[in-house]
């Protein structure tokens, strides 16, 4: 396999709009505030209108209707904020579907935006700092799956056989099979679309997060499990299933018992219909 | 016709042109039982072992856990004529990720708990296919009682359970 091939395959997703790398310089930026996103998009009329949308969708159950973006923000709080408009431009490249991953149009968008809803509540309850730099690289962090479908599908059953005969991770056998993963791709994207380094680094590791346990950082384990819940659930579950490994040591760190655990299942099972109406209307733009 | 039975959902029906459907099982548990002479089937798709970790939950949704949805789908299809002795069982799902141990492993808890009440309650099991890492799918035509399983990224496959 022509590993170069595949790596120049990442200049043929979409690329992300000004606002989109004006708003993640944002977010990336330590010194910014969160604040500075509505002067970027305020004078961006659909995609003010699209984050007043979603605001007043049933996934925020507002008991008012909101109709600015201050109004917005002061409802809802900027991280929720940064969350939508950061779903608004990023979904553009989650859109087709994912044929090597046995994963139908929209699916992949649907898993992304389940697990960072996931992340996010798991982050809130733990104090974690940056919110939206937790929730992008929970939405974004399979953007390499989008990168390698079609090698995925031409090599399918020689992955496969590596997953059900040598016991390999779906990952293992990507990687194996075609040289690189859909977690390095993904670090690649990220660093090409000039992301925060830990947010690369997040991406890169999301499925051995054994390898970066050193760092003081709960979103690692946080993305870690939200992940492990959406395969769970079967959300957008694809061709890959559940074949990745599982770090009991990883969802340790966060102090999250088993009956946690089957609670967070239970409520994003409440959710799970306001979920799909964000996915939709982010996706929709 | 299609009628989708969601995460947590159920659903049973004597309708001969209905296709009981449903999608990307994971560590959930879906449950196909058919009565070849009362012509009736019905799904289950539960998420969670047991409703004793959030019993408001259950009372809104029983289909959400195993223990409380279990016994509703057979007691549905007995309201359109089935009878217990004639159903067809089938179990899917229960899929865990790779090394998953313990009180974390929701698909191996999932399987546990449909055990015990099928063995308290007498149930034998025509066809099951539980565990591994695979998201499975399940079909069930309520006219014939034939049923299908894919499992994502292969071909599908016909059941042997009636």
């Amino acid at each position: 396999m022509d590993l170069e091939k595949i790596i120049k395959n990442i200049d043929s997703l979409s690329p992300v709009s000004s606002t989109g790398t004006k708003i993640m310089e944002i977010i990336s930026n330590p010194d910014s505030s969160l604040g500075e996103i509505v002067e970027v998009i305020q004078y961006d009329q659909s995609m003010t209108a699209n984050l007043l949308k979603i605001c007043n969708s049933s996934f925020f159950a507002l008991r008012e209707k909101v109709v600015s973006v201050r109004q917005a923000v002061s409802y809802l709080g900027m991280n929720n904020i940064a969350n939508i408009v950061i779903m608004g431009n990023f979904s553009k490249n989650f859109n087709t579907s994912q044929d090597g991953y046995g994963l139908n149009e929209g699916e992949l968008w649907k898993y992304s935006v389940s697990s960072a809803v996931i992340a996010q509540g798991l982050a809130e309850k733990r104090n974690v700092k940056n919110i939206p730099r937790l929730f992008t690289s929970a939405l974004l962090k399979d953007i390499g799956k989008v990168v390698l479908s079609n090698y995925v599908q031409d090599a399918f059953k020689e992955i496969e056989l590596k997953v059900q005969e040598d016991g390999m991770t779906f990952l293992q056998a990507e990687r194996e099979v075609l040289g690189i993963d859909h977690a390095e791709l993904g670090a690649m994207v990220a660093e090409k679309w000039n992301f925060n380094p830990e947010m690369v680094f997040v991406i890169r590791n999301h499925h051995n997060p054994i390898n970066i346990l050193i760092q003081d950082n709960p979103s690692i384990p946080i993305i870690y499990l939200a992940d492990s819940i959406c395969m769970m659930i079967g959300i957008g579950g694809g061709s890959d299933g559940l074949a990745y490994k599982y770090y009991q040591e990883v969802v340790d760190r966060l102090n999250f018992t088993e009956v946690e655990l089957q609670k967070t299942i239970a409520d994003f099972w409440e959710k799970t219909k306001a979920v799909e109406e964000m996915v939709t209307l982010s996706g929709g733009r | 016709m299609n009628i989708v039975v969601g995460v947590g959902d159920m659903k049973v029906s004597n309708d001969p042109d209905a296709v009981l459907v449903t999608y990307a099982l994971g560590s959930c548990i879906g449950i196909g039982i058919y009565d070849p002479v009362a012509k009736v089937g019905g799904v289950l798709h539960y998420m969670l072992p047991d409703s004793e970790i959030d019993p408001e939950k259950a009372k809104k949704n029983p289909f959400m856990f195993g223990n409380t949805g279990i016994p509703l789908l057979f007691k549905e299809t007995y309201k359109f004529g089935a009878a217990k002795n004639r159903l067809k069982v089938l179990v899917l799902g229960g899929a865990q990720i790779l090394d998953q141990n313990g009180l974390f492993n929701i698909g191996k808890r999932n399987h546990t708990v449909l055990r015990k009440m099928f063995w308290k309650n007498n149930i034998i099991v025509d066809f099951e296919e539980v565990g591994g890492t695979v998201n499975r799918t399940i079909k069930l035509e309520v006219k014939t009682g034939e049923a299908i399983m894919k499992v994502c990224g292969t071909e599908v496959r016909r059941i042997p359970w009636i």
